[in-house]
């Protein structure tokens, strides 16, 4: 009896894949990187271990991790769909409905078991407003794919991000797999965390100094529309963009009528390069923070006009103060 | 562009010069309006003619008389005359668009003459349906109608049956004529209108104004309607001029209760709310078929 040496080599057995929160098929992890051999050490069995499972997988990273992505999984690359992080991260809410649709696309629909992501936001060139939201969209995350199969790493490259950035991803994120294998992050700060772990008061509007145009709604909102669309026009803002902020304001202005105090206060102006609109609903004080970054469910009547506007506008915050409610919506001038 | 809004023109408010294509798809539509254009003839004095197809010309008698006109005096004077095409213009065999022209033109003339204060004048158009030797000079004929009534004291209906004419032909013919019929409104209040109709020979709805809020219910009560008509539904987007996400809601949620072979057309929307149907996950509902509007900017 001749023993026949195996043709091809036996496939190395799948890692145990670690186990997510309770009642969540999501797994959401941070990469903490320092160079780019840690970097591949984590993200290359990562992809070839979901090929192998036939998962989905989608890398988006920055255009030189891509190469490296590329050149490491050699042929298996092709099977990977590459996206680069600044053509991604454009916005947060367009982003999270991004990965939503990436993961609908295939798994629902696309028979996959489920989807691997790669996906390195873009922390650099952001303000404190838009580094701040970004950071809550890294939270909202965990509830918003809490039902999906989806396993999500999102690396942090510390040669050059700013160090409170990466002391966020520990917060923002369930699991870390820096080193050798998951662990489970000690600084993780749920997105339903009681006592407002993710609240964050939205700055004072219009800053010191500056002017803001004012006008208060009740149940016409054709007045309040009508003002948005003359003050953001006035303001620089081009007719598409005012149509947009236009349609997000009555949204969040219909809310506050049939839902809220069925009246509220608009307050518009210019902040930088962005005009923002702040829709003030005197009668809610329970809004959640992460409104509107839950994808909804079509078929159902509600939940449609957040989800929308957090797509429609560069950036959403949402401000549950003792005098109610601001939803600021931001648009970019550009 | 002429939108529809701007050829569209109720019975009520016909004017002299006007040739005006009724397309409809229910009997009591075609009754309310030809009702209404006779009798309002009768009453401003003057002649009409009725060219009966379908319609035996006695049921379309019964109609002026329970609407409170007193047709049958209308008939003794020669104000009124109901017959059919295949007994009038028809008669020969043949249709012949010049000759018929020419005898609507007499008409007019004779009617003002006789001391009429002017002409109108309807008819079923069914009969181009069965093949008629000179059929193929109907959308001709149209056109010189149009001709001979501009700047008279005359008017005219043409009765066109979708369920009959398919799509194409009722496109076609609705071209020759310079306006159609506006059917009653599902829906009016200031800010918004749902006018039923028909777009491109397709039965439609035609959203005039806004949708917010407050319209939420109006619409999907509208859309409801057009659930019972047969075949594909098209609403028509071009006089939009604000939609909430409720209402686009609405919009989608009326597709989905289509059976599997029907479809919801919504036509010349703002690209804008094109995208928006996409962020939502409406555009994933097969039945809703969302086409934007061509915009300048």
């Amino acid at each position: 009896m001749t023993l026949i040496p195996p043709a091809v080599p036996p496939v190395p057995p799948v890692p145990p894949v670690p186990r997510p929160d309770e009642g969540s098929l999501l797994i959401h992890q941070a990469l903490v990187y320092g160079t780019d051999d840690a970097f591949l050490a984590s993200t290359v069995p990562f992809c070839l271990d979901g090929l192998h499972a036939d998962d989905a997988v989608l890398a988006v990273t920055t255009e030189a991790n891509i190469d490296l992505l590329r050149q490491e999984l050699g042929d298996a690359a092709g099977q990977v769909e590459f996206v680069p992080s600044d053509r991604w991260y454009r916005s947060p809410g367009r982003t999270l409905s991004a990965y939503h649709r990436y993961v609908e696309r295939h798994t629902v629909k696309g028979g996959h078991r489920r989807v691997r992501v790669i996906g390195e936001p873009v922390w650099h060139g952001r303000d404190a407003v838009e580094t701040a939201e970004w950071t809550r969209y890294e939270a909202a995350i965990n509830l918003a794919f809490a039902p999906c199969p989806a396993w999500i790493v999102c690396p942090y490259d510390t040669r050059s991000l700013p160090a409170p950035v990466v002391r966020d991803a520990l917060r923002t994120h369930p699991q870390l797999v820096t080193g050798p294998g998951p662990r489970p992050s000690d600084r993780y700060v749920a997105p339903t965390t009681p006592g407002g772990a993710w609240k964050r008061p939205v700055a004072p509007f219009p800053a010191p100094g500056r002017a803001a145009a004012e006008q208060r709604f009740g149940a016409d909102l054709g007045r309040a529309r009508a003002f948005v669309a003359e003050a953001a026009v006035s303001l620089g803002m081009s007719p598409s963009g005012a149509r947009r902020l236009v349609l997000a304001v009555n949204e969040v202005a219909t809310n506050a009528v049939q839902h809220g105090a069925g009246h509220g206060l608009l307050t518009l102006g210019r902040s930088g390069h962005r005009i923002v609109c702040d829709v003030t609903d005197p009668g809610r004080t329970g809004a959640d923070w992460y409104a509107g970054y839950l994808p909804p469910d079509p078929a159902r009547r509600r939940g449609h006009g957040l989800w929308a506007v957090r797509q429609l506008c560069d950036l959403v915050e949402i401000d549950t103060h003792e005098h109610g409610t601001t939803v600021r919506l931001h648009m970019d001038l550009s | 562009m002429t939108t529809r809004a701007d050829r569209e023109r109720r019975v009520q408010d016909m004017a002299h010069g006007d040739h005006l294509c009724l397309a409809f798809a229910d009997d009591a539509e075609q009754r309310r309006v030809v009702t209404a254009y006779v009798s309002a003839g009768l009453e401003l004095g003057e002649r009409v003619l009725y060219f009966a197809d379908r319609r035996d010309p006695r049921e379309v008698l019964s109609w002026f008389g329970s609407a409170g006109a007193d047709p049958q005096r209308a008939l003794a004077s020669g104000q009124l005359r109901v017959t059919t095409a295949e007994e009038s213009y028809l008669a020969a065999g043949s249709f012949d668009a010049e000759a018929l022209a020419r005898a609507l033109r007499q008409e007019v003339r004779d009617s003002l003459t006789a001391g009429y204060r002017g002409f109108r004048v309807s008819g079923e158009m069914g009969w181009a349906l069965r093949h008629v030797p000179g059929t193929d000079q109907l959308e001709r004929y149209e056109r010189r109608v149009t001709e001979v009534f501009a700047g008279q004291p005359a008017s005219a209906i043409c009765q066109y049956d979708a369920r009959r004419f398919g799509p194409h032909a009722l496109d076609a013919f609705d071209r020759c004529h310079p306006g159609a019929v506006e059917m009653d409104e599902l829906y009016s209040a200031p800010g918004l209108r749902l006018v039923p109709g028909f777009r491109a020979g397709q039965r439609s709805l035609r959203v005039v104004g806004t949708v917010d809020y407050r319209a939420t219910d109006a619409l999907a009560a509208a859309l409801e309607t057009t659930l019972d008509w047969s075949g594909d539904v098209w609403v028509d987007m071009s006089a939009l001029e604000f939609i909430d996400l409720a209402g686009v809601r609405a919009l989608a949620h009326a597709a989905g209760r289509l059976p599997a072979d029907r479809r919801l057309h919504v036509v010349d929307l703002a690209p804008l709310l094109c995208q928006v149907v996409g962020m939502v996950g409406w555009d994933e509902t097969p039945s809703l078929i969302v086409t934007a509007r061509e915009t300048a900017s």
